[in-house]
């Protein structure tokens, strides 16, 4: 029998998907084989995973940088700068969740490995999903991210909230992933590939007598990608599902696989289906618009804080998208600087909320805020911080990120879509502000005030509220290097 | 010939799915499924798709729905939910019209659009031969799509443990369920689960109790 | 070409056919008439002592669903052991660590103990000492036949 030719591997290309992957399974044989795992070991494992990534992309910036993008595998993995730079804050997010689920999960007496577990195999399909470069492998890294979320939301299995989130996240995301298929495969159809590269050599080689098919691939696919990142109107499982989960799986539900959908998101449309920007453009405009708008004017009405960072992450959804509209690489840089800035204000926010959340994870009222500047002056400071990241006040990184999208749109003569978001912007920023006076104006409850100093902050929290709280001054205050990153990292199709 | 096979295994998976959609019985609407299934399994075979046919039977019409029944039998067949009641007014209507539309866009885009829509590369050209069918398949698995195959590997991995997870025997109380109050400052599509302060103690939960039995293992 | 599944047909045709008649001929011949206690779950005259809380233990779907997960790695092996002679050592390498990655979640399963069937390890434990035919006809009073033997609540050996 002829031999069949087998494609090379770049096996440095993969070193994050691959200690991802198989530091979750090497964790779940240690945990099946040994009865009593020591406490802290899935954690540091976790940890010394995630660290492992962070420090595997730095050789592979460089590599990337130096010796230009390419592919492995036979044009299945797209190694460029995109990939390193959302792998790397996937990493960072995972050491994030992995310092904050330890104390959460002690203080509600949760089992506690295959969190870990599937934190890491999550991370895995996501760092898949943001350099896939074949729809086939997309699809399987967004399998492999959701389905673990799934499981991870449901995981507080004494709360039924947390049961309630998971199924409705489960069963409209089953439902987004079947528009998503349906869409790759009329896509498929349409072009004669699944592989990104080819369907843009197809398509910017020939001029389709009737794209009708193509349209509504896109269509879908736009419909199963958003639904990830939760932009209206597929964002009604959000507010459910980030107040029923355990919080540090929020966490990582908002800063993780919102980077690894964005990632997907600007490769499938920016990149590949880029010769058809005209058509899909305006579609996203209108998910942006929408998103800003519903998501800021909805949170206002909220009590908890959840829902409202919930509603509030469903508007900075609606900022990413307006990136992604402007379908150039200043929107794409501009969608990498702000994933990157929204992962540090996300980790952070929700590092609070943890922390605030008490016994049961239940106090997350307003009301429970009340006074926690005089009852925990630092942690309402950084809180404070991060939310006025969040609203995109000027020295914080938020304002450099939204002034980035913002310009994006406006060059791409999006005026009224850029206008309708500023005002998004500003209805956004009462929902902070409603924290903020909670925080610092209204005085604590009766039984609060009589001596008790509020909830105390763990070590992992304290480390992960400070380096979120410093990034964001960071980037507000010297925004230069994050810009320069960004813009290196836009992808780059390379053909197999 | 293959054009009476088409016809008639079009018309078995149509009306399998439509019983899907129609059986009031879940456990005759897993059995319709089976049908659209089998029916899928010989538009395969028609296609000299010989080995995809065999996993559809096999994986589908064997395992999948099989997994589906046990889910059914889990949950009690006559524990019919009430589907009289509208939980959001006016929403099934709304849906029936976006589904419907849907329907007929897809339907437009794939029946006028039928002439033009790729202008290269054959996607369903033959195979040659049935025998070659199963080697070609493996070969473009574990050379093009390799990549793909072991992240199924890893899909497969998270699925159990979900699925473990999921199954395990809760320790310690639940907790007690939030009390839905309608607060005057919440949204109008908020009326769930705003009241968590507010909850009251519900501790006696049947769920409880039905992990407490059958789990003596 | 596809007059080679024409046997397939023929025994679908069968099959049906058989189903058919059979239910059929017992409606034709069996005498109908059902009364109460016939119609009881248990017809041998035990009377079911209270409603069970759930049909079949959670246990028997993850039976069902690992059943799929290996069914699903048959499915990619099958093709590979065709078409091994031509992908090589590249191939035998791609499909070991496909089969090393599910493998890894039927050590899991083995491990959380998730394929343990029957009563509980410790079975020689149930019987106490002090257990005296008076105490298991009060049991039985507060129906709990069937239970003994079993140590319900005795978790300690299993990691839960």
């Amino acid at each position: 029998m002829l031999a069949v030719a087998t494609p090379e591997v770049l096996w440095w290309a993969l070193l994050p998907v691959l200690f991802l992957s198989v530091g979750g399974l090497l964790l779940l044989t240690v945990a099946s084989l040994v009865r009593r795992l020591p406490d802290w070991l899935p954690q540091a494992w976790t940890v010394v995973t995630g660290l492992a990534v962070l420090v595997a992309c730095v050789p592979m910036w460089c590599e990337v940088r130096d010796e230009g993008p390419r592919t492995t595998l036979a044009g299945s993995v797209a190694v460029d700068g995109s990939t390193v730079l959302v792998t790397a804050v996937l990493a960072a997010v995972v050491v994030a969740v992995a310092l904050l689920a330890r104390p959460y999960l002690r203080r509600e007496d949760l089992p506690g490995v295959e969190v870990y577990v599937l934190l890491m195999l999550s991370a895995a399909g996501g760092v898949v999903m943001a350099s896939a470069d074949d729809l086939i492998v997309l699809f399987l890294g967004l399998e492999i991210l959701s389905i673990a979320v799934y499981v991870l939301a449901a995981l507080h299995l004494r709360r039924i909230e947390s049961q309630e989130g998971a199924m409705k996240y489960f069963v409209l995301g089953a439902f987004a992933s079947a528009f998503l298929l349906y869409g790759m495969a009329l896509v498929y159809g349409a072009t004669g590939s699944t592989r990104l590269a080819l369907v843009a050599e197809h398509l910017s080689a020939t001029v389709l007598v009737d794209d009708s098919m193509l349209l509504a691939g896109i269509a879908l696919l736009l419909v199963g990608l958003a639904f990830k990142v939760a932009a209206v109107p597929f964002h009604a499982w959000t507010p459910d599902v980030y107040q029923g989960s355990p919080t540090p799986v929020v966490a990582w539900m908002a800063a993780g696989v919102k980077a690894a959908g964005f990632a997907a998101m600007v490769r499938v449309l920016v990149t590949s289906l880029g010769t058809h920007a005209s058509d899909w453009a305006p579609p996203v405009g209108v998910l942006a618009v929408a998103s800003v708008l519903v998501g800021a004017v909805v949170a206002v009405l909220q009590t908890d804080v959840r829902r409202m960072l919930a509603y509030s992450s469903v508007a900075h959804a609606g900022f990413l998208l307006l990136g992604v509209q402007a379908a150039d690489a200043d929107g794409t840089a501009a969608v990498y600087a702000y994933l990157v800035v929204y992962a540090l204000l996300a980790t952070g926010s929700f590092a609070v909320l943890t922390v605030m959340g008490g016994d049961g994870d239940a106090a997350h009222h307003l009301d429970d805020y009340r006074g926690l500047a005089r009852r925990r002056p630092v942690l309402a400071g950084a809180f404070t911080l991060l939310l006025l990241g969040q609203a995109g006040v000027p020295f914080t990184g938020g304002f450099v990120a939204k002034l980035g999208v913002l310009a994006a749109a406006v060059a791409d003569r999006g005026y009224w879509v850029a206008g309708l978001a500023m005002l998004g912007a500003a209805a956004a920023a009462f929902v902070y502000l409603r924290i903020l006076v909670s925080m610092y104006l209204e005085d604590p409850d009766a039984e609060a005030a009589d001596g008790s100093t509020g909830p105390a902050v763990p070590l992992g929290a304290r480390v992960v509220i400070g380096v979120a709280c410093a990034g964001v001054l960071f980037v507000g205050l010297v925004p230069g290097p994050l810009l320069d990153l960004a813009r290196d990292a836009v992808p780059v199709l390379v053909g197999s | 010939m293959d054009a009476a096979v088409f016809i008639v295994s079009a018309v078995v998976v149509l009306t399998g799915a439509a019983g899907v959609l129609v059986a009031r019985n879940p456990v005759h609407a897993a059995l319709f499924l089976v049908q659209t299934l089998f029916g899928v399994a010989v538009l395969f075979v028609l296609q000299d798709a010989t080995f995809l046919a065999a996993v559809q039977v096999i994986v589908y019409a064997g395992a999948v729905v099989i997994l589906f029944l046990f889910v059914i039998m889990l949950l009690g067949v006559d524990r019919a939910e009430d589907l009289g009641i509208e939980p959001i007014a006016g929403q099934r209507s709304v849906a029936a019209i976006v589904g419907a539309s849907m329907l007929g866009l897809l339907l437009t885009v794939l029946l006028v659009g039928v002439d033009g829509p790729t202008g290269a590369r054959g996607a369903n050209a033959a195979l040659g031969g049935a025998e070659d069918n199963t080697r070609r398949l493996g070969e473009a698995l574990f050379t093009d799509h390799v990549f793909a195959v072991e992240l199924t590997a890893l899909l497969l991995t998270v699925a159990v443990v979900g699925a473990v997870v999921l199954a395990r025997r809760v320790r310690g109380p639940l907790q007690p369920m939030p009390v839905v109050t309608v607060a005057s400052a919440t949204g109008s599509d908020d009326a769930s689960a705003t009241g968590s302060d507010e909850a009251t103690a519900t501790g006696d939960d049947p769920a409880a109790e039905a992990d407490d039995e059958g789990e003596a293992g | 070409m596809l007059g080679q599944y024409l046997p397939v047909v023929v025994l679908l045709i069968l099959a049906f056919l058989f189903a058919a008649l059979s239910f059929v001929a017992s409606r034709l011949l069996a005498p109908r008439r059902p009364h109460d206690r016939k119609a009881a779950p248990y017809e041998c005259g035990i009377i079911p002592g209270r409603e069970t809380p759930e049909r079949f233990p959670v246990r028997f779907f993850l039976v069902a669903m690992i059943f799929i997960v290996f069914d699903i790695e048959i499915v990619f092996l099958y093709p590979w052991a065709v078409a091994h002679g031509g992908l090589g050592l590249f191939g035998l390498v791609a499909v070991l660590l496909f089969s090393l990655a599910v493998f890894e979640s039927f050590v899991y399963l083995i491990g959380n103990g998730a394929l343990e069937w029957g009563p509980v390890r410790r079975v020689r434990h149930a019987v106490s000492p002090a257990r005296t035919s008076t105490s298991t006809i009060r049991r039985a009073g507060v129906r709990e036949v069937g239970l003994e033997g079993r140590t319900i609540g005795d978790e300690s050996g299993r990691a839960a």
